[in-house]
């Protein structure tokens, strides 16, 4: 499926860029953003890197041991089929990453907690119950506080610019809700 | 108030897990060097393994918008979104949020010097880009770590969950 998106991108934009006239800044757009890209993991890298050394401590010293225990009851909620204690820290420090804003670091946790379900699931090309399930808490997880977001509306001068972080949770909590039971009723289709 | 005592719980969080982890790590006395070493290894080994994920989203997202497809796809969609009480200031900010989480913040950042920060549509941009998540982005890169072909309704829970997100925002805004 991702071959025809990924090459549907590219084509539209081709063909739009040709209609409107703007080949050119079409071209110094892909080779700016391929540039972005290796920045961006280049960043990343690092952040990876610390939080992988910090996760392997914990794994090793039987601390993800510890959490796994007092968070089964979510888990059990989340994941009915029961998944590898490693992957369940993985897990959970991606969600609380999410919820904390700490950006980069949640998506090294995501991306780490994947490819250990991916592992879990024999390395299949269809996605996991688990896999979607948690793709789907996690995209949806909500922030406690949207700092970002909060600092551009104080920068341009709001006179209260953290009246946004209930109605975003309240939004976010929703959300999350539907993306949830949507995974719910279809866990029980085959493909 | 609670604005000040949920930020600082998340200052809190970074230092806080490293803390618990190094000094539970010396209770049991393990080589905590060492295990963190071993550990960084393998998380170096990830971040070059995404790499090629992460350049192929970005070139196509970025074909989309330099081309000015996505500018045709808000006249298109405009009048479907205006339909469902989506205000049409902010159909952009709908169609752009799942997919480029930077292109969202300028954005926000544009319609909030507009409309005003405490506008109603300032704030629904804002709760937008706090709620609802760049979903295709995080479905490209996520699942591009993996060996998946077929992401089964991992699709639709994220497009249902965005959706209802955007509602939510709205109606919060409008009520809170």
């Amino acid at each position: 499926m991702m071959n025809y998106i990924w090459a549907g991108m590219l084509v539209l934009g081709v063909i739009f860029a040709i209609i409107n006239g703007r080949l050119n800044e079409f071209s110094e757009g892909l080779m700016k953003s391929c540039t972005d890209g290796v920045y961006f993991i280049i960043g990343l890298a690092g952040i990876m890197g610390v939080w992988s050394g910090i996760m392997n401590i914990a794994k090793e010293t039987g601390l993800i041991d510890l959490v796994a225990k007092a968070t089964k009851p979510i888990i059990r909620f989340l994941f009915p089929l029961g998944l590898r204690k490693d992957t369940i820290a993985m897990i959970l420090m991606s969600f609380t990453a999410n919820l904390f804003g700490a950006g980069n670091s949640a998506t090294v946790f995501s991306i780490k907690a994947m490819v250990m379900l991916d592992e879990e699931n024999n390395r299949s090309e269809i996605a996991s119950n688990a896999m979607c399930m948690f793709i789907a808490a996690n995209m949806s997880m909500i922030q406690l506080v949207p700092i970002t977001v909060v600092k551009i509306r104080s920068e341009a001068g709001s006179i209260n610019s953290g009246s946004i972080i209930i109605p975003s949770i309240l939004a976010g909590l929703l959300s999350m809700a539907a993306s949830i039971m949507v995974c719910k009723l279809y866990e029980g289709k085959r493909i | 108030m609670i604005t000040s005592v949920l930020n600082q719980i998340s200052l809190f969080f970074i230092p806080g897990i490293i803390t618990l982890v190094i000094f539970f790590g010396i209770f049991k006395k393990a080589p905590v060097y060492d295990l963190f070493i071993e550990g960084t290894k393998d998380g170096l080994k990830t971040a070059m393994e995404i790499l090629p994920f992460i350049i192929a989203i970005f070139i196509g997202i970025e074909a989309l918008v330099s081309s000015g497809a996505m500018q045709f796809l808000e006249s298109l969609l405009g009048p479907v979104f205006q339909f469902f009480g989506i205000p049409k200031e902010l159909i952009s900010m709908v169609l752009l949020r799942p997919v480029s989480g930077s292109g969202s913040l300028v954005l926000v950042e544009k319609i909030i010097s507009q409309y005003g920060p405490d506008s109603f549509i300032g704030r629904s941009a804002s709760v937008m880009v706090g709620s609802c998540e760049t979903i295709f982005y995080v479905l490209a890169v996520y699942f591009g770590a993996t060996s998946v072909k077929n992401i089964r309704h991992a699709f639709s829970a994220g497009m249902v969950g965005y959706i209802v997100g955007i509602f939510a925002s709205l109606l919060a805004c409008m009520y809170i």
